[in-house]
């Protein structure tokens, strides 16, 4: 087993063997029960329509980020918190392999719970109706946007100490509020990058999928904002240092 | 290899650490050859500092550190050689102990991590335990647990913070001889303390540090004498003071005497001397002692006494 594989693997059984995995699961149970209802009360509008919005664009608002907030800022922050970083830090490893395990760790678990959560609502929504290729279009996106944002949270957690309270002034000041306010700033947003991508794979037209940039602009920007998070945590973590006891 | 010889394991040529305004470490040099070195000093003085320095955790404000002749800052090769015992008590509580040895096994990429896993649970004697996830240790056994996942690389430098801290009696004395038989392999070992009898039991060399300075160093018999002979303070109560207070004068170990608030204050050379005569002097004065109290004896006095030299 590489270095990398060895910290991915402890690092998910450290995620999921806390409370926060309960939470976490009930998050992205929110967009299931969304679907039970649109179906329910026989809301207007196509089945394609209805799964993008309310129910996937909600995951792609809310589900998403804090799953990702609260998993990747636990993947590495928490044990430099308790001082726990030190056993893996103290090994004849390359940090950035430390920093690779990490995220693919984060990454992971976060995908997972939002895919399921959104596989599962779309699915409820999509029974024995087309548009399915609506729901491929965001499970793709998702994917690409958990990558994306555990990556930005990574990068906080080694920033900052703070890096829960600087994560949730991202996605509910800077993502919900600014970028309404001032359109150009969209193009520094994750959340818009991931419905432009899946506006990009689904296909579909211009009313359903509500995405405010291009897809191949959202593919690039999110590449580019992920890779440089990546670069800053491995530069941060190649340099970490003890904070001051004496 | 320097011009002279070999480089000394550890070396810290005038370190000085500072976090803004505060300095932790101010100019300290040392050298460290294989064998047991305590590093003694009050809480705060600036141990785990140096520790963190020597560990590669913190990069020097001034000077070097140089461990087995590589800076310690920023080589994390370094840590196939170095193991690093921290003093904080958390380890993964969701591993078992042999798990989270296991781990640092596996991370050194040694050859037979199950194996060298099973070793180091057997030197801290862990091995009954080691299937418990450690969330329910004991202090002792996750400190224990710590030093077996530190020392599974059978590294040449052993660094350890507090490392008696939350041990028993029993596994204080288990642990000073599984220290001591690493030194006799030829490995050099570093322990932090800020209790006495910890570093009289095993660290022959002891590095003093107080207030981020290095305060005394060499072996430990000397320093034990420096502490002894210090000028001391004592209050005394007797049913005459005055009396008392002419008949200490006299003695050649006594520097001074003060009558004030009731009570005889006086300044020796020799703490065991003092103690001894001052019965003797209360006696020829015709005065009955009520009390003898040194008032300088926490480790905090004897070690600004050490600084002030």
């Amino acid at each position: 087993m590489t270095a990398i594989a060895l910290v991915a693997a402890m690092t998910v059984r450290q995620l999921l063997g806390q409370r926060r995995i309960i939470v976490i699961a009930l998050l992205n149970l929110v967009p299931a029960v969304v679907a039970v209802i649109v179906r329910t009360v026989d809301a207007d509008g196509t089945a394609a329509q209805l799964v993008a919005n309310p129910v996937l664009e909600w995951t792609t608002l809310f589900m998403l980020p804090l799953t990702a907030l609260i998993l990747a800022t636990a993947a590495l922050g928490g044990e430099i918190e308790d001082g726990t970083a030190v056993y893996l830090l103290s090994k004849p490893i390359a940090r950035w392999r430390i920093l690779a395990g990490k995220l693919l760790a984060a990454w992971g678990a976060t995908a997972a719970a939002v895919l399921a959560g959104a596989a599962l609502a779309g699915a409820v929504v999509l029974a024995g109706e087309s548009g399915w290729n609506v729901l491929g279009g965001y499970l793709a996106a998702l994917l690409a946007g958990s990558f994306a944002y555990c990556a930005l949270f990574l990068m906080l957690s080694l920033l900052t100490s703070r890096a829960l309270l600087a994560g949730i002034a991202y996605v509910f000041i800077w993502e919900s509020v600014i970028t309404s306010f001032a359109p150009g700033v969209q193009r520094a947003s994750v959340r818009e990058y991931t419905l432009g991508i899946a506006d990009l794979v689904a296909g579909a037209p211009a009313d359903v999928i509500e995405a405010e940039l291009g897809g191949v602009l959202s593919l690039i920007l999110m590449a580019v904002v992920s890779a440089i998070a990546v670069a800053i945590a491995a530069r941060r973590l190649a340099r970490f240092q003890l904070s001051g006891e004496a | 290899m320097s011009a002279n010889g070999p480089a000394p394991a550890v070396e810290v040529r005038d370190v000085s650490r500072w976090y803004g305004d505060v300095v932790a470490v101010n100019g300290v040099s040392f050298a460290l050859e294989p064998g047991v070195t305590s590093l003694l000093g009050p809480n705060g003085a600036g141990k785990s500092t140096l520790l963190h320095l020597m560990a590669g955790f913190l990069r020097p404000s001034a000077g070097e550190v140089r461990v087995l002749g590589q800076p310690a800052f920023g080589s994390p090769d370094l840590y196939r050689r170095v193991g690093l015992v921290p003093e904080r008590e958390a380890v993964y509580p969701f591993l078992t102990g042999r798990e989270f040895v296991l781990l640092s096994a596996r991370l050194h990429g040694l050859p037979d991590p199950a194996a060298a896993t099973a070793r180091a649970l057997r030197e801290v004697e862990m091995t009954d335990a080691a299937e418990r996830a450690t969330g329910g240790y004991s202090k002792g056994m996750k400190q224990r647990v710590k030093i077996a996942a530190a020392l599974v690389h059978q590294p040449d430098v052993l660094l350890l913070d507090e490392p008696f801290n939350g041990a028993d009696p029993r596994q204080r004395l288990q642990m000073t001889e599984m220290l001591r038989r690493m030194a006799d392999e030829g490995r050099t070992v570093l322990f932090s303390s800020h209790i006495l009898e910890e570093v009289e039991r095993l660290g022959e060399n002891v590095l003093v540090v107080v207030a981020g300075r290095l305060a005394a160093s060499g072996d430990y018999r000397a320093i034990r004498q420096l502490m002894t002979d210090r000028p001391h303070s004592f209050t005394i109560r007797s049913s005459d003071d005055r009396a008392l207070a002419r008949a200490l004068v006299a003695e050649a170990s006594v520097t001074g005497v003060d009558l004030a608030d009731g009570a005889l204050r006086v300044r020796a050379t020799e703490l065991a001397a003092f103690t001894a005569l001052a019965p003797r002097a209360a006696q020829r004065a015709g005065a009955s002692l009520f009390e003898l109290r040194p008032d300088d004896e926490s480790l905090e006095s004897v070690f600004q006494y050490l600084v002030r030299r």
